[in-house]
């Protein structure tokens, strides 16, 4: 890059301090969410980025799904028609962590060959194809939605392997003898900055693998993807393929307020060189340089770091009316084929999750509140991941495709790691002040788009999730005539919806005898039975055989009091899939 | 200024940085097996736990938990109460029974006030310091915040901490009276302890059929506690074999019931203002466990069926005849 000789512009470094300003409230507010009781106080702010998605508004517009919550995007959209993508520039975490990548990595690297106007097109061609999936009630922009990108990476990604390597070195510092990491390892589970493994289940001491989420590789490799391609190209996600982005440049394309290039450009090349965005480009047939405003995102590096002839300005004026600008937006026929493409797609998808719901073997439970039926719910959610961040007990993940394709990184409990928790979202406080009708489910207080709805304790308590059903081949007192009821004990209902009773099955130790042994039994207990006295020796030999039966209790569930909350299942003891399951069985018979 | 890292540079740093870690992992991996002596429950009995194995301090009535721990201890240790186990300089550790997150109306855990006079009086005593904490059965922040325990504990001067995975020990569970278990993941504050008060809630059990002293103990095992219940009783006396508290407080202000041990609705919950405490887990329960003294559902169980208070007591932990116990009220 040039010397700089002149001093930045001051709405360059505001947008610096600004930017890092947004990292850090998205980042306080996601780690302050994922512990702790602050959604439930604080839901707004819990969800303050999705809030504020023009996306997430417009995708849910056209899906038919409304929120109050979500009018909030509209200050975005404002802020779009003056200043189209000043927020992909100045708020975006996604933007922001792009740019601190890039200092630190590629600041040296010379990209300037790398312009690649054409694959601009694509994030409209994306915009288009989504919006139409959108129409057919498939939230699944929130694929590529980048505060939906940046809230699923950070936490079900970043935030638990930052946590499990913190408590990593601080466990082995302790066990070096460090004293003041075990102090620090304290404080950090006190303070929920560190997640206490106790709040988890089968996380919990002795196994303490820490929060963790299923497809969390995938969300890092994606995330290293977008912030890597930067070594191509600066911003190469919100140039060539953020819908978002695309979004907020079409709804600013009137704006009066862009770069403007005088008539001092002499045609240098070192805007379009040194433009963050590749927003400026020499066009045939003219003498100076353009900008195009939807890809400009005000960063203000161009008035004063790459001109070396003082041409460019931000801000209203004629001197360059608005004219057609190259390569910025696809042809109709280009846009028409990718709305066509979404359109192709829709009852692809939608097909592919008809077809598979009706398949039993690996089926999805939905956190309490979600919409019903699931065409509903899989419209309304985008797929963001705040359910599962907030989730207490870690039960939440994303699926893959097992509910077809279009359901690829909705919520559903994996039991195994986690169950829904029976006093999720509510306080001793609370209790104590009989304030139980307040939400009392945490994802459906964060939940942006009400795909979860909010649910009080008393309704949360009673929606049922699933059905838990014994597998007769697996529980240890069905299947191998071992005591057991770990589930009956935990079962969280008052009125418990597992109850046992003793009944008589056949001793085990009884059938280790050999068959003479067992004839000898036979014979010795008939002869009692009939009255018979036996000899001393005979009642002595008969005592210390095994007894043919045993008194044991087996376990059942009552179907009606079932919610599926996964308790049961989750605290099995059998290793490997439980000896008692929720399944989806009985959920049909429910409204 | 050229700051340029070559490659060369940067593979020599990454090596470098590559080899202290794999020597801080080796070095990691070897503590756990080379140097790690044979862990062992250390905290002292009591001077008199041989003399009072059948004995045991009562105190009943009045709406204060609190002052009743204090006549109970005082009953049966005399005037210097808790001056009778604990030394200057102390660390104790009170385990309590926090482990459903339940209010303290559901009898679900211990009550609050009993956490707190227990704490006041190991610390009037002359501990050093008083750690509270069990590894509980629900979210430990819910639990820990449900019972009052967390604030009660820390109002009265204790530290309570949540159990950390990595602190639970392998103990070998090598006491001759011992039948079944052979080892178990046990926390290592529980381990490390000069004096371990056991402070129970008394409640019923769908396995054990009650849940008292004895059964609280469970509260110190980390690992996967389901197992325990394949042949619950025998698991329990076992563990009681290895883990004996120096003091039992059996916290009787409310009782459990029916429907124990999570509970959950103030129905299965019968008032019996009632603190028994003893050196012997075993003889507290079996004071406890008897229908004749605290109000258990008519039916729920007799004594003889509470096999691991009789398998304790044959392992000669206690006595589980009530007719045997003195009773100092």
């Amino acid at each position: 890059m040039a010397k700089r000789s002149k001093p930045k512009h001051p709405l360059h470094v505001a947008r610096i301090v600004v930017q890092l300003l947004f990292l850090g409230l998205f980042l306080g507010l996601l780690v302050l969410t994922a512990r702790g009781a602050f959604a439930a106080v604080h839901p707004r702010l819990a969800r303050l980025f999705l809030d504020t998605d023009p996306l997430v508004l417009t995708g849910m517009a056209l899906a038919g799904v409304f929120t109050s919550g979500l009018l909030a995007a509209l200050v975005i959209v404002v802020l779009s028609l003056i200043l189209p993508r000043a927020y992909c520039g100045w708020i975006c975490p996604l933007g922001t962590t792009m740019d601190i990548v890039d200092r630190l990595l590629f600041r040296k690297r010379d990209r300037s060959k790398n312009f690649t106007p054409r694959l601009r097109q694509i994030k409209y061609g994306l915009l288009a194809a989504l919006l139409v999936l959108a129409v057919f009630r498939l939230g699944v922009f929130g694929w590529f939605d980048p505060i939906c990108i940046m809230t699923r990476s950070v936490s079900a990604a970043l935030y638990p392997m930052a946590d499990q390597g913190a408590k990593a070195a601080l466990v082995a510092a302790e066990e070096h003898g460090v004293g003041a990491a075990g102090r620090a390892y304290d404080w950090g589970v006190g303070s929920r900055v560190l997640v206490p493994e106790t709040d988890l289940k089968k996380g919990g001491p002795g196994r303490g693998f820490g929060v963790g989420y299923e497809w969390a590789w995938v969300f890092t490799a994606l995330f290293l993807a977008i912030l890597g391609v930067q070594a191509y190209q600066r911003r190469f996600w919100c140039r060539n393929l953020c819908p978002l982005g695309a979004l907020m440049g079409l709804l600013g394309s009137l704006s009066p307020l862009r770069p403007r290039v005088s008539a001092k450009c002499v045609s240098c090349d070192a805007c379009r060189k040194g433009c963050k965005t590749g927003a400026f480009q020499h066009v045939e047939h003219r003498k100076r340089f353009t900008s195009l405003v939807q890809e400009c995102i005000f960063c203000y590096a161009c008035e004063r770091d790459f001109c070396p002839e003082d041409a460019i300005r931000i801000g209203p004026g004629h001197a360059n009316p608005i004219r057609p600008q190259p390569h910025v937006c696809p042809g109709r026929r280009a846009l028409l084929g990718a709305a066509a493409t979404g359109a192709l797609l829709a009852p692809a998808f939608i097909l592919d999750q008809r077809t598979r719901a009706k398949e039993e073997t690996n089926p999805q439970f939905r956190p309490p509140g979600a919409l019903r039926p699931d065409e509903d719910f899989m419209a309304a959610c985008i797929r963001c991941g705040e359910c599962m961040k907030v989730c207490p007990t870690n039960a939440l993940h994303p699926t893959g495709i097992e509910n077809g394709i279009g359901g690829l990184w909705t919520p559903s409990f994996v039991y195994n790691i986690g169950n829904c928790d029976y006093y999720c979202g509510v306080t001793k406080a609370d209790v104590d002040a009989g304030l139980m009708d307040k939400p009392a489910n945490l994802c459906g207080t964060v939940c942006p788009t009400g795909a979860i709805a909010k649910l009080s304790h008393e309704e949360k308590t009673k929606w049922k999730i699933g059905t838990a059903v014994f597998d007769h081949s697996r529980c240890l007192p069905w299947a191998r005539g071992e005591e057991c009821l770990t589930c009956e004990e935990q079962c969280p209902l008052p009125e418990k919806a597992i109850s046992h009773q003793s009944q008589t099955v056949a001793n085990l130790e009884w059938l280790k005898m050999p068959q003479d042994k067992r004839n000898r039994y036979d014979e010795l207990a008939a002869r009692q039975a009939r009255g018979e006295t036996l000899s001393a020796g005979e009642e002595k030999e008969l005592a210390a055989m095994p007894p043919r039966t045993r008194t044991l209790a087996l376990p059942y569930v009552l179907r009606d009091r079932c919610i599926g909350c996964g308790t049961c299942e989750n605290v099995c003891p059998i290793d490997g899939p439980g000896g008692i399951r929720v399944e989806r069985l009985q959920t049909r018979e429910i409204k | 200024m050229n700051r340029d890292v070559t490659r060369r540079d940067f593979l020599r740093t990454a090596g470098a940085a590559g080899a202290v870690a794999c020597a801080a992992w080796a070095l990691g991996g070897c503590s756990g097996g080379a140097t790690g002596e044979a862990l062992k429950f250390r905290a002292r009995p009591h001077p008199n736990a041989e003399a009072w194995k059948g004995r045991i301090g009562l105190a009943q009535g009045g709406d204060d938990p609190g002052r009743n721990v204090r006549a109970a201890v005082e009953k049966l240790c005399g005037p210097d109460g808790a001056k009778t186990f604990i030394r200057a300089g102390d660390i104790v550790v009170v385990k309590p029974n926090i482990g459903w997150a339940q209010v303290p109306e559901m009898a679900a855990t211990v009550d609050p006030a009993v956490v707190a006079a227990v704490v006041r009086m190991c610390l009037e005593a002359g501990a050093k310091t008083v750690k509270v904490f069990d590894n509980t059965i629900g979210s430990g922040s819910k639990c820990y915040e449900f019972s009052g325990i967390e604030k009660a504990a820390r109002d009265a001067g204790a530290s309570p901490e949540q159990c950390a995975p990595h602190r639970f020990k392998r103990v070998a569970f090598d006491d001759p009276q011992v039948k079944r278990l052979r080892e178990w993941p046990l926390y290592e504050e529980a381990l490390a302890a000069d004096v371990f008060v056991n402070v129970a809630v008394a409640k019923t059990h769908n396995a054990s059929l009650v849940s008292l002293c004895m059964k609280n103990l469970m509260g110190i095992q980390g690992g996967d506690r389901g197992k325990m219940h394949q042949e619950i009783h025998q698991n329990l006396a076992d563990l009681n074999c290895v883990i004996r508290p120096t003091f039992n407080i059996l916290d009787a202000t409310r009782v459990m019931a029916r429907e124990g041990p999570g509970g959950g609705r103030k129905e299965f919950v019968a008032a019996a203002k009632t603190i028994v405490c003893g050196t012997s887990a075993v003889t507290v329960d079996a004071w406890g466990a008897d229908p004749a003294h605290l109000p258990w559902m008519p039916g729920h169980h007799t004594l003889a069926e509470v096999k691991h208070i009789t398998l304790g007591a044959a392992a000669g932990l206690g006595v589980a005849d009530p007719a045997k116990i003195e009773v100092v009220a």
